[in-house]
């Protein structure tokens, strides 16, 4: 056996995976080369002292996280990535917020639902509501932390369809998130905005400049829903130059469909 | 995960108490910082139930489950986000681990902390594959399912890694006494 052969042979040793006859192979060499010898104890001791390295545990908040995010998948769409807030005090006031939101619209409900005609008082009310929510979606979309952000888009789709600033938000979200799962989530959340023009520019503009095929797939679906007919030349432009096959089969498909 | 690719999504808790603490040792051994790791284990459970009709139950469940994990990393590495995994962590000095412990005086005269730094400044692929083997004790075959390479390539880049991380070991050391 070769030196060479002998160190192919060192990750089964290392992790005692060498069956008999390549165990004595192996022994041999080494008893006869000091060279694959000493390599093959000093890199065992390092493959060892990998073993002893401790192991990471998770904090308590991933558990609760999940099995939150989870029953919020189970109940609906809307709220399938609304997850709870576990850390800085900024988010948590931001959660505060959302908490003050929930109650003055319990206590709207209860005081003025039955109500045939909207006095001025609710109407105030309620675009304080709208005020809040913006104010909460437009802070989570800047969190760090891509749940966060995902809360934030969550917190969009309760926005009124006329707002502007969560719009923009929500398209600037589509095109530079470096999240995938956040940029998808936008893409589902501009959905309400349809009737805005701004949207449909939006779209285009962030069709062209997205790498992510599931991304592509998904503002591809958009275009079809929306029926955005002028989307024909960044559609074809796909079909000619995208990598992946799935998203140039997707082009070609809504081509069909939108004309 | 057959049963949660047929609708029964309360099963996903089942897969997520097996294996939420390996993926985020993964997850945390390949960027070093818990915030981000946490979220990534977040997301490969999401990613699970989002293409949860792509499983095929005829393949192994772990592969299947590594291989989104690593395009979640992937993903948000590539995103586009302002700094990548590894300047993220070395800016954000939230390293699991950073207080001294018992370990440093372990075997060999080793030092621990020294190897976690040696791991830490690996080329991704090469500590990937370390992290795979030693870290979730995987079969080499497995390994090569994730990678997408044979059983053979995968023993000849684990040995490769391994005196990567020699060099890299004893140049930390080095710096260290002078």
């Amino acid at each position: 056996m070769t030196c060479e052969e002998t160190k192919q042979l060192f990750a089964d040793y290392w992790s005692d995976g060498l069956n008999g006859e390549d165990e004595i192979k192996l022994q041999e060499h080494l008893g006869a080369c000091e060279g694959c010898r000493k390599e093959a104890e000093r890199l065992g001791a390092l493959w060892r002292d990998l073993g002893a390295l401790p192991a990471e545990q998770p904090g308590p908040g991933l558990r609760s996280r999940f099995y939150d995010s989870l029953a919020a998948f189970r109940s609906g769409a809307d709220d399938r990535f609304s997850q709870p807030s576990h850390r800085s005090p900024a988010k948590q006031m931001v959660w505060q917020i959302a908490a003050g939101i929930a109650l003055l619209l319990a206590g709207v409900g209860a005081g003025y639902g039955l109500r045939p005609n909207q006095s001025p008082e609710l109407s105030q009310l309620r675009e304080e509501v709208a005020n809040m929510r913006q104010l909460v979606a437009l802070s989570l979309l800047q969190q760090q932390s891509a749940s966060e952000r995902l809360r934030g888009v969550s917190y969009a789709l309760r926005a009124e369809p006329n707002d502007s600033e969560v719009l923009g938000a929500l398209l600037d979200t589509v095109k530079r998130d470096s999240n995938v799962n956040v940029r998808l989530a936008a893409v589902d959340a501009l959905h309400p905005f349809a009737s805005s023009p701004a949207t449909r520019n939006g779209i285009l503009q962030a069709l062209t400049k997205q790498d992510a095929p599931l991304v592509q797939v998904a503002l591809i679906d958009l275009l079809v829903d929306l029926k955005i007919k002028q989307a024909e030349p960044e559609l074809r432009q796909l079909l000619q130059n995208a990598g992946d096959a799935g998203v140039r089969q997707r082009a070609e498909w809504a081509l069909e469909n939108l004309q | 995960m057959a049963r949660v690719s047929a609708g029964e999504l309360s099963k996903l808790a089942v897969l997520f108490e097996r294996h939420h603490r390996a993926l985020f040792r993964y997850f945390v051994s390949m960027s070093r910082t818990r915030e981000m790791a946490e979220d990534l284990v977040q997301d490969v459970f999401f990613r699970m139930l989002r293409y949860r009709s792509s499983y095929d139950p005829s393949r192994p469940f772990t592969a299947w489950m590594y291989q989104i994990a690593r395009n979640a990393g992937i993903d948000q590495k590539r995103g586009g986000e302002v700094v990548g995994i590894e300047e993220y962590m070395e800016r954000h000095a939230e390293p699991a681990s950073s207080s001294p412990g018992p370990e440093e005086h372990a075997s060999r005269g080793q030092n621990l902390n020294l190897l976690r730094r040696a791991l830490d400044r690996l080329p991704r692929d090469k500590r990937e594959i370390l992290v795979l083997s030693r870290f979730q004790n995987m079969k080499y075959e497995q390994i090569g399912e994730i990678l997408g390479c044979e059983t053979g390539t995968v023993k000849v880049r684990v040995y490769r890694a391994m005196r990567a991380l020699e060099q890299i070991y004893f140049a930390l050391e080095k710096e260290k006494v002078s």
